[in-house]
């Protein structure tokens, strides 16, 4: 391996290249999928349609399923607490996906491509270390820990804010039906943010250096570069990133469970909480993989139209 | 964050400015005040982060009374290390890491290999009708794990693999796996096609190039990968809850668990156990990211 | 060459877990016979016995059950392989559990029709009633509290045995006794008196009753206020479904009307709709709080924990119905491989020496003898509890009645603390969701 500081592949790929790649023994690529296939097949696909199964029954977890046809699903299309808590999806995905994806992207470049040039780099490892470990906290304790920064009587942050003089900001966070979705977000933001910083800045890493000196010498910017170079470079990691964090904003559930239990007045409800509700507490597995199945049909969705998206713009990059 | 943003643009052009080629780019760098500005604004987003942390570490040294007579934010009137005693005798914490360190380091190894092979297929390889195939692989993670848990538990149970901790890790290499062919198929799209063709004309076969030319070049992904992958299992709750019923198998989040009774829980040892849980990820994160660092130095070199 | 490396891999990778399955296949044999013992381990001489319960090792029945164990292996010879699991893991899986050959030979469980009910309705759970009978348990044991032992189809109060308890619990008042004597009050006897003590506090800007409206205790609270106008129809009827409930007419609605009253009057602080039991009970400890309505589950914990100052319970006044039940119940799974061993435990657990054990750490035994009963702490509880007993008064839990109605009342009770909806509004809510539960029971 002699030539890797070869400039990236938009620089120099054209069409023609592409199709003079060798194309003999396509076919041997397929065997790299086997292993791969053979254990997705057995934990997801045969659950999955285990699953679709059980949401046309009515079972209590144990015991034989009893056929019902299409009643749950009947039933959950008329449910407005599942419609409802999808309201609540979409402060999830700009908790979990907007907010930090522009976060992360500014502070893995802010780590990368400038600490990381002026300071010693264990700085910026530091720092990214640091970012990065609410992912590592079990969300269980983190709801303990928050729930004693947010008591509204005794919190650590109204304690705080009363001594400053600002009673009035003292607010009641998760208690009150205005102020605990926006307290959740919050929180979510601080759970999230670490994720994408990780992974852009081993994105950053792959960007040929030589680019931002080429950049730099032409007399752009660190924000012109950060648009120019950067953005384009790793368009690969925010698709997968953002993908993945709606992916998991549509199914959030941890987090919910030990902050707020769906509270106050369901005013944080979501739908893996609701599905869980059923699933467990209310012994009504076959309710319970009907809200799953519809998920998860909402997020096969979501996720169909966001590929089309990448596939896209991987063509017109002409890759 | 816009402070960020705005003493970066201001930093930026300055420096644009002086295009003295002459000069070493990275002596020049290390001058300017502006630097330190963005510094102190990074330092205190992670300490400002952080504040969580300091009230675990808190609380993980109060003995209960304390904690019950002065709550959870006062400091601790004297260093009380029953806690961890209690928690490590209470639970066999040296059991338990044993138990969650096999159980996510087989499935970080293994599902970044499987990884590995299904992107080589589907980013290199590009095969046909690969854009549906990475859905599919993805449906492992759009599914809600509740979903999943009443067939996989009947699943584990027909093949004599419940409460047995191979089952979770297989059903982890499978779930992490989805992640990470997703994002190495979309990384090695951008492979540089020129590389694999000179190697190809070299005379090296698929396998050889996978191993030689891919996997090098692509260790910085791997390495978020294998973090990724360790972390993630480590703290995984619901599927080791249900999978694992023996004390013998369990991982170290199901023990925490345990110290969470039906009404009442033993706060200070829950904040001991955490701490001392949350060490072999950290120093895990800490490892991995030099290898993280040294992928960058290997490339610049070249 | 290549390929074949490639190959062989493929094959490893398949072949790994069958060869698991293949072995851990072998040991399997139990058929949940009461002579198959579970292979391998269990060869010292009087047998294995595999216990589970999720009793903290310092709490009562964590204490009193650890003497049983070495009471059990002394008597018996037999080895107890005791694990300490995680509540919620039994809640969850405990159906997962005992329908495979994995689960233990006795167990501690929750008692109520969506645990035990359910699972014995499945025949997972062994019929005890020859057994209660034989041992005497059925006369060891208040009426009241053989309510969650017995199963019909999975609906508790009548039917076989399925569970034994073997301690009670129920809420009362507990109270800061230096700041009844700081503000001049007495303990209250009536309902009046204890609004008139509230008052005093809410005048000196004392917040006077602890709430954690995230939590059990707002509906708690609201079912005490209630039973303050029922009768045991009444509990029937809510409980059990003898009757119809309205929720729109006395009991409920003078305890919705009036836990609303209390929130409006400042008793209950309005900012409490996201406080977590822990918090409130911290707040009591600590000090802050002059009085909580909750349950005999913290007395242990007040006792070793609260050291500045003095503090008593009384019970809530002028009830003679108060929320309360047994405690959780010793199961025996269908599948139990020991289950002469399994019963002789649950008979050591309700000897009076184990049960003085149990009352003297904080806990309410069913079966001890007054005279060892010398804790002057644990008697003022085991007192205030013999006079619910001998009132009949154990009128369970307002989430009891139908799955998943836990959360339903903390929405409801939440929308009462944060004062976004009235009283009848809540009811309709509660109301509409008992309703569909029960249609859905029966």
């Amino acid at each position: 391996m002699t030539t890797v500081t070869h400039p990236p592949a938009r620089a120099t790929t054209t069409p023609t290249r592409r199709r003079a790649r060798p194309r003999s023994g396509q076919g041997t690529y397929w065997l790299y999928l086997v292993p791969g296939a053979v254990l997705f097949i057995g934990v997801i696909v045969v659950p999955f349609f285990m699953n679709l199964y059980y949401s046309m029954t009515r079972w209590p977890g144990i015991g034989e399923p009893r056929w019902i046809g299409f009643d749950n699903y009947t039933r959950l299309f008329a449910d407005d607490t599942f419609w409802l808590s999808f309201r609540n999806s979409v402060a999830m995905i700009v908790a979990m996906v907007v907010v930090p994806t522009l976060v992360g992207l500014l502070l893995a470049a802010v780590l990368f491509d400038y600490l990381g040039k002026r300071f010693d780099g264990r700085v910026a490892s530091g720092l990214r270390a640091t970012y990065y470990l609410p992912q590592i906290l079990p969300v269980a304790v983190a709801g303990i820990l928050w729930g004693w920064v947010l008591n509204p009587q005794t919190g650590a942050l109204n304690v705080i804010l009363r001594n400053l003089g600002l009673e009035s900001w003292a607010l009641n966070w998760l208690g009150d039906t205005g102020t605990a979705l926006p307290t959740v977000m919050l929180v979510m933001i601080w759970v999230q943010v670490g994720y994408p910083v990780v992974i852009f800045m081993a994105a950053l890493q792959r960007v040929d250096p030589e680019l931002y000196e080429a950049a730099e010498l032409d007399g752009a910017g660190w924000f012109r570069r950060f648009r120019a170079i950067t953005l384009p470079q790793i368009k690969p990691e925010t698709f997968v990133v953002t993908l993945t964090c709606t992916i998991a904003a549509l199914k959030v559930f941890g987090p919910i469970y030990v902050l707020t239990k769906g509270g106050p007045e369901n005013s944080t409800n979501v739908p893996s909480y609701f599905a869980y509700q059923n699933f467990f507490p209310k012994s009504q597995v076959g309710y319970g993989a009907a809200i799953a199945m519809v998920l998860t049909v909402i997020v096969i969705i979501v996720s169909i139209i966001f590929m089309r998206v990448q596939a896209a713009s991987e063509r017109k990059e002409g890759i | 964050m816009s402070t960020d943003l705005a003493v970066a643009d201001r930093v930026g052009p300055a420096r644009g400015g002086r295009t003295g080629g002459a000069t070493a780019p990275h002596e020049r760098l290390r001058r300017g005040p502006g630097r330190w500005l963005v510094l102190t604004a990074a330092v205190l987003l992670a300490v400002a982060m952080m504040v969580p942390f300091a009230i675990m570490l808190l609380n993980a040294f109060k003995s209960p009374t304390d904690y019950s007579t002065n709550g959870p934010l006062s400091l601790p009137t004297s260093l009380y290390t029953d806690g961890l005693v209690n928690f490590w005798n209470r639970v066999d914490y040296p059991g338990k890491l044993v138990n969650s360190i096999v159980i996510s380091g087989s499935v970080a190894f293994l599902a970044t290999v499987v990884s590995l092979l299904n992107a080589y297929a589907l980013g290199i390889g590009r095969i046909k009708g690969r854009l549906w195939i990475v859905m599919l692989f993805l449906l492992a993670n759009m599914l809600p794990q509740e979903a999943l848990i009443y067939p996989l538990y009947y699943l584990a149970k027909q093949t004599g693999l419940y409460n047995t901790q191979l089952s979770v890790i297989i059903i982890f290499t499978v779930i992490q796996s989805a992640f990470g062919t997703y994002l190495l198929a979309s990384v090695f799209s951008t492979f540089p096609p020129s590389v694999l063709e000179a190697a190809a004309l070299d005379g090296a076969s698929r396998w050889q190039v996978l191993w030689r030319v891919v996997f090098p070049i692509s260790r910085p992904t791997l390495a978020v990968l294998v973090i990724f992958f360790f972390i993630w299992t480590w703290n995984e709750f619901f599927i080791p809850l249900v999978m694992l019923i023996d004390n013998a198998t369990q991982t170290i989040p199901v023990a925490i668990a345990s110290l969470q009774g039906d009404r009442l829980m033993d706060a200070p040892t829950i904040n001991a156990g955490s701490l001392i849980s949350l060490l072999p990820a950290v120093i895990f994160f800490l490892i991995f990211q030099r290898t993280l660092t040294r992928g960058i130095t290997a490339g610049a070199v070249k | 060459m290549t390929r074949r490396r490639h190959g062989r891999l493929v094959a490893g990778l398949l072949v790994l877990p069958l060869a698991l399955a293949a072995c851990s296949g072998g040991t399997d044999d139990t058929d949940g016979g009461d002579e198959g013992t579970g292979g391998e381990t269990a060869a010292t001489e009087g047998g294995t016995l595999k216990l589970w319960h999720y009793e903290s090792a310092d709490g009562a029945m964590g204490i009193a059950w650890d003497e049983a164990i070495k009471v059990f292996e002394e008597e018996t010879g037999a080895t107890v392989e005791f694990e300490r699991k995680a509540f919620e893991q039994i809640q969850q899986t405990a159906g997962m559990v005992l329908s495979s050959d994995e689960g233990p030979d006795i167990m501690e469980y929750n008692k109520g029709n969506a645990t035990a009910g359910l699972l014995s309705s499945q025949g997972l759970l062994t019929d005890l009633t020859d057994v209660a009978e034989e041992r005497g348990w059925t006369d060891m044991l208040p009426e009241s509290i053989q309510t969650t032992a017995r199963y019909e189809n999975g609906v508790m109060g009548s039917g076989p045995w399925f569970g034994v308890p073997n301690y009670g619990e129920f809420v009362t008042v507990y109270y800061n006794k230096a700041m009844f004597e700081e503000y001049g009050v007495e303990v209250p006897t009536t309902l009046t008196e204890m609004e008139d003590v509230m008052d005093t506090f809410v005048a000196a800007g004392v917040v006077p009753l602890g709430m954690a409206g995230a939590e059990y205790p707002a509906g708690q609270l609201f079912y005490e206020l209630a039973l303050s106008k029922a009768d045991r129809d009444f509990v029937s009827a809510y409980q059990t479904y003898t009757d119809d409930v309205d929720f729109q007419a006395d009991p409920l609605k003078y305890g919705a009307e009036t836990f609303d009253a209390w929130v409006k009057a400042g008793y209950v602080a309005q900012d409490s709709a996201s406080i977590k039991a822990e918090d409130m009970g911290v707040a009591f400890i600590n000090g802050t709080t002059p009085m909580i309505v909750s349950g005999s589950w913290w007395y242990g914990r007040f006792v070793s924990e609260i050291t500045g100052f003095d503090w008593g319970i009384f019970n809530f006044p002028g009830n003679t119905l108060n929320a309360g039940s047994s405690g959780n119940i010793w199961v025996v799974p269908e599948n139990s491989a020991n289950k002469e061993l399994a019963y002789e435990f649950i008979d050591i657990t309700m000897r009076p020496e184990i049960q003085a054990l149990l009352g003297n750490n904080g806990g309410l035994p069913l079966n001890a003898d007054p005279a060892d009963l010398t804790d002057p702490k644990s008697q003022e509880l085991i007192t205030a509890f013999n006079e619910v007993l001998d009132n009949d008064g154990l009128a369970f839990y307002p989430d009891w009645p139908v799955p998943g109605y836990y959360d339903v009342l903390v929405a409801a009770f939440q929308s009462l603390i944060n004062q976004s909806k009235t009283p009848e509004e809540v009811l309709t809510e509660i109301g509409t969701a008992y309703d569909d539960g029960v249609a859905n029971i029966g």
